[in-house]
């Protein structure tokens, strides 16, 4: 479908009902909710990469110059915490969790989340290789909700004899 | 409804029987194969625990566990001995050895193969569903992707079999084959696709998630 | 002797079909199968000590990982505490608004949702649906492969979908070996047809998650969920390993759904006795539970298995309905071929057409079948002009519009160079000016010259030893000359680092703007209410090839 249609009539429909858009703006140094949503719309200014860099220095210029690289792409936890909000402002609280696990994982490296993820999947791990792995996330990366849910997995594996047995 | 009566309707549909009462019955493609029935030309016996090879001249096959055994042809009616007969000749083609396992703890063709891939001198291997579903795998691989699936167990022919024994050995040899050509009817999946869910019923009870692998030995008769 | 009428009869595409008789004690049953459980819900403590008939201790790992994260406890006493037919009511009801009957259905434990929306039949459940659709408005996703995997015309073809008019377009591979070529192909193709298309590669999960970490897709699709904890282990993983899936693709900014539907369990040989929409309610419990934003459920590739059963088609509307039930967005199969018969295949279909689901097809070939490498859809490039028309004749939004040959001729033809350059820039196998010119006006794969695979899956498995990243294909793009394109692959990458489009329900204008069930929910609350057609919409979907303008007589 037309998408610009689209959002021509409906933003014409939100308009009448809610009235202005520009309700939408920065949090009082708070909560995000669903009317600074899309954050990258409403709120750009307050968005910044996981390396650092304001989403609105965003540009296809910067990335053939090389001012920006594949690492500027990510997102920052920041960021997934302020969408967790938005999700919670609409009662989505298992997605909101969802984010937030996801927030504590950015700065895990990519080949280390892929083999995490794996020994996760029945039969590849022992009790005590998924309490290092949730050991490891504590310490080496700080953090606190994915260890929790790591451990309960290793302790519903013992049980149901999901466990790797040499 | 306890495990032997489960059996005995399965059998009978798998039979085409149109039994009495409750057993349901199969609507299948005219002229469905006797997927239980007929003579059995091959001779499938465990000798163990399956073992890991070292020769890395070697192909392993997995079989599922009613192969050849409660089921004995594929979802297109092709005769598993035949089905054995061409994979072990695409192999000896190339030159090298094959060996067969059976699995327990799963009838799931990507692990099935994978398992055969683990145990495999050259880290490659074979998995063979009773219904004809084949994968081609590498032990460094996870267990559900693959080197080729062939998935569609309906356009499986003796051909493809030959063939899939054969890239497998130019796998295990280290070469790059071309892959065996991919072939796609959408019309598999509204003939065959609860015939093919019956036909895995039959293989997955015949799981035992308590039993290692097995060795076999597998002859002609 | 024979009827000359049953001959006839025989031999219509019907019944060439595959149908089974009900047989409930292997889960051969489509709903309300007598072994499945009766509902019910105790807590102590706020802690769940019987679900559905089973105590804790009892519990299997899916009930435990239901039990802790898929039901909002908060309200689920008095949810479960209301009569099912009243709940099956308030579905219906346009009177009751979504977001009250969502804070009711989410509480509610898998066999209690389960039996509610088996009061429904067909057609309150499509009124339900146009209600609980996440999203404001509908859309629609395509399957874009071929059997040769041939890239050239896999990024023509990923145009033309997108100028038809798919908000998502998902490819997968015949040889697994070809995915980042692939991905690459309808990633940048589908840029080409129209900005803003979300682009997936369905293969193993690990590799699946590869690929979108290095920019090669923007989402995710095949996080497949299984109902019973013995098939969950045949498909190599459990709910805790899939929900930490999902947050590691929310940690790259990558959208994502999970995937599940009816007959998978029995299909793979484990229903454990139970219907096949009690054991897709579970499913969609731990989709819940994981904090996935949505599903892509309608008995998917299991097709054949319900369809062959009675109720089957009504169940994977029913299984649909209970995504949304559960607010999740609801990418609604139609994808998959299941009947030999044109008169099932819409049956079937109308069910999500008509009331609209966030992707009506997950997704429509937009090749022919026999390049449709998911084993064929529902719907295929042969019947764009049928969906079309079927839009027009009901005056309802399917997704597509009517397109002219002219411009999808020019977009093939810019989506094959476009690829051609970007193959050169990254010094991959050539492509020809021949290949170019086939993929302009292929239909499939049988009008494209063959390729030298061997050459080709060295190369992509180098793509991967290189570490190629989606900027590198942005800054190739650019380089070859092909600045919108490079702008727009630009702006689906930068789109990870705001992550707007994680949430339900999401697409993307042309403008890159995010349309979600979050700025745009859902507001149907009876007749002209909800989604309308505009009247340049609805100017569009008017606009057939075919029409005759009287004034031109």
């Amino acid at each position: 479908m037309d998408q610009e249609q689209l959002i021509r009539q409906i933003m014409a429909q939100v308009m009448a009902t809610i009235g202005s858009p520009s309700a939408a703006s920065a949090p009082a140094g708070g909560q995000v909710t669903k009317e600074q949503y899309p954050l990258g719309e409403k709120i750009p200014n307050q968005i910044k990469s996981a390396s650092g860099k304001q989403l609105t220095d965003f540009s296809l210029e910067g990335v053939v110059s090389g001012a920006l690289t594949a690492e500027d792409f990510r997102i920052a936890p920041e960021t997934l915490e302020m969408q967790a909000q938005v999700a919670e402002s609409v009662n989505r609280g298992a997605f909101s969790r969802n984010l937030r696990r996801a927030a504590e994982l950015i700065a895990v490296p990519d080949d280390e989340l892929l083999s995490i993820y794996n020994a996760l999947r029945p039969y590849r791990s022992t009790k005590a290789e998924l309490y290092a792995i949730a050991d490891k996330l504590e310490s080496q990366y700080g953090c606190k909700i994915n260890p929790a849910f790591i451990r309960e997995a290793a302790d519903v594996y013992e049980q149901r004899g999901r466990l790797r047995v040499d | 409804m306890d495990e032997k009566t489960l059996r005995s309707i399965i059998e009978q549909v798998l039979n085409g029987l149109e039994a009495k009462g409750a057993a349901p019955a199969a609507a299948a493609p005219s002229g469905t194969p006797d997927y239980a029935g007929g003579e059995r030309h091959i001779k499938i016996t465990e000798t163990g625990p399956a073992e890991r090879g070292s020769d890395p001249r070697e192909v392993v096959i997995a079989l599922a566990p009613a192969f050849g055994g409660r089921l004995n042809q594929t979802i297109i009616g092709l005769p598993h001995d035949q089905v054995v007969r061409e994979i072990c000749a695409g192999i000896e083609e190339e030159g090298l050895k094959y060996r067969f396992i059976r699995l327990f703890r799963t009838a799931d063709v990507g692990f099935m193969a994978h398992e055969a891939a683990k145990l495999s001198g050259s880290g490659i291997g074979i998995g063979v569903q009773s219904r004809g579903t084949t994968v081609i795998h590498q032990k460094d691989l996870p267990p559900l992707s693959n080197l080729e699936l062939f998935s569609q167990a309906p356009l499986v022919d003796l051909g493809t079999f030959r063939a899939i024994g054969k890239n497998a050995a130019k796998y295990a040899k280290g070469e790059s084959p071309a892959p065996v050509p991919v072939k796609n009817d959408q019309m598999a999946r509204p003939k065959y696709q609860a015939i093919a869910a019956l036909l895995h019923i039959k293989e997955t009870e015949l799981c035992d998630p308590g039993k290692k692998t097995q060795a076999l030995s597998v002859t002609y008769v | 002797m024979r009827s000359k009428r049953f001959e006839v009869l025989d031999a219509r595409p019907v019944n060439q079909d595959g149908f089974v008789t009900e047989w409930p004690e292997v889960g051969l049953i489509a709903m309300e199968s007598p072994n499945d459980p009766k509902p019910s819900l105790k807590l102590v403590d706020g802690k769940v000590v019987e679900m559905d008939g089973k105590k804790r201790e009892d519990f299997d790992m899916v009930d435990t990982f239901i039990a802790t994260y898929g039901i909002r406890l908060e309200d689920a006493e008095r949810a479960n505490a209301i009569d099912s037919g009243d709940l099956a009511r308030m579905l219906v009801d346009f009177n009751v608004p979504r977001a009250e009957v969502v804070k009711l259905t989410t509480a509610l434990t898998p066999a209690k949702l389960t039996e509610v929306v088996s009061k429904l039949n067909v057609v309150e459940m499509m009124t339900a649906v146009s209600k609980m659709r996440a999203r404001l408005s509908p859309a629609n996703q395509c399957h874009v492969t071929n059997v040769k995997d041939n890239p050239v015309q896999l990024a023509a073809d990923a145009a033309e979908a997108a100028l038809r008019g798919f908000a998502e377009q998902e490819t997968t591979v015949g040889i697994v070996r070809y995915a980042p070529f692939n991905a690459i192909s309808i990633m940048v193709g589908a840029q080409i047809g129209r900005p803003g298309i979300l682009t997936q590669c369905a293969v193993e999960e690990a590799t699946e998650l590869a690929l979108g970490m290095r920019g090669f897709t923007a989402y995710a699709e095949t996080v497949s969920v299984y109902g019973t904890e013995a098939v969950f282990m045949d498909g190599d993983d459990t709910p805790w390993s899939k929900a930490f899936l999902a947050s590691c693709y929310a940690s790259r900014g990558l959208k994502m759904r999970f995937t599940s539907g009816t007959g998978s369990e029995v299909q793979m040989g484990y229903a454990e006795g139970k219907s096949m929409l009690y054991l897709e309610a579970r499913c969609l419990y731990i989709t819940k539970g994981a904090g996935s934003q949505g599903t892509q459920n309608g008995s998917v590739s299991c097709c054949g298995v319900p369809a062959a059963v009675p109720s089957g088609i009504r169940a994977m509307l029913a299984e649909n309905l209970i995504g949304m039930c559960l607010d999740l967005e609801c990418a609604s199969s139609n994808d998959q071929t299941f009947t030999h018969s044109d008169l099932r295949r819409i049956a079937r279909a109308i069910m999500q057409f008509a009331p609209g689901t966030d992707f009506i097809c997950s997704g429509y070939s937009s090749v022919p079948n026999y390049d449709n490498m998911f084993a064929g859809s529902n719907w295929d490039a042969e019947d764009y002009d049928d969906w079309c028309v079927i839009q027009r004749d009901l005056k309802i939004d399917g997704g597509l519009r009517p397109v002219a040959e002219e411009e999808t001729v020019v977009v093939r033809n810019k989506a094959a160079k476009v690829i051609q350059a970007l193959y050169r820039e990254l010094g991959l196998p050539e492509i020809t000016d021949a290949e170019v010119e086939a993929a302009t006006y292929a239909h499939g794969s049988q009008d494209m010259p063959d390729r030298n695979v061997v050459e080709d899956l060295k190369a992509a498995d180098n793509v991967l030893k290189r570490g190629l990243t989606g900027i590198d294909l942005v800054k190739a793009l650019a380089r070859a000359g092909y600045e919108d394109v490079a702008g727009s692959v630009f702006g689906m990458l930068k789109q990870r680092v705001s992550g707007d489009y994680l949430h339900t329900a999401a697409i993307l204008t042309k403008d890159f703007n995010v349309v979600s069930a979050v700025n745009y929910p859902n507001d149907y609350r009876g007749p002209s209410t909800g989604y309308q057609l505009s009247d340049e919409r609805w100017a569009e979907i008017k606009n057939i090839r075919k029409a005759i303008d009287p004034e031109s007589i």
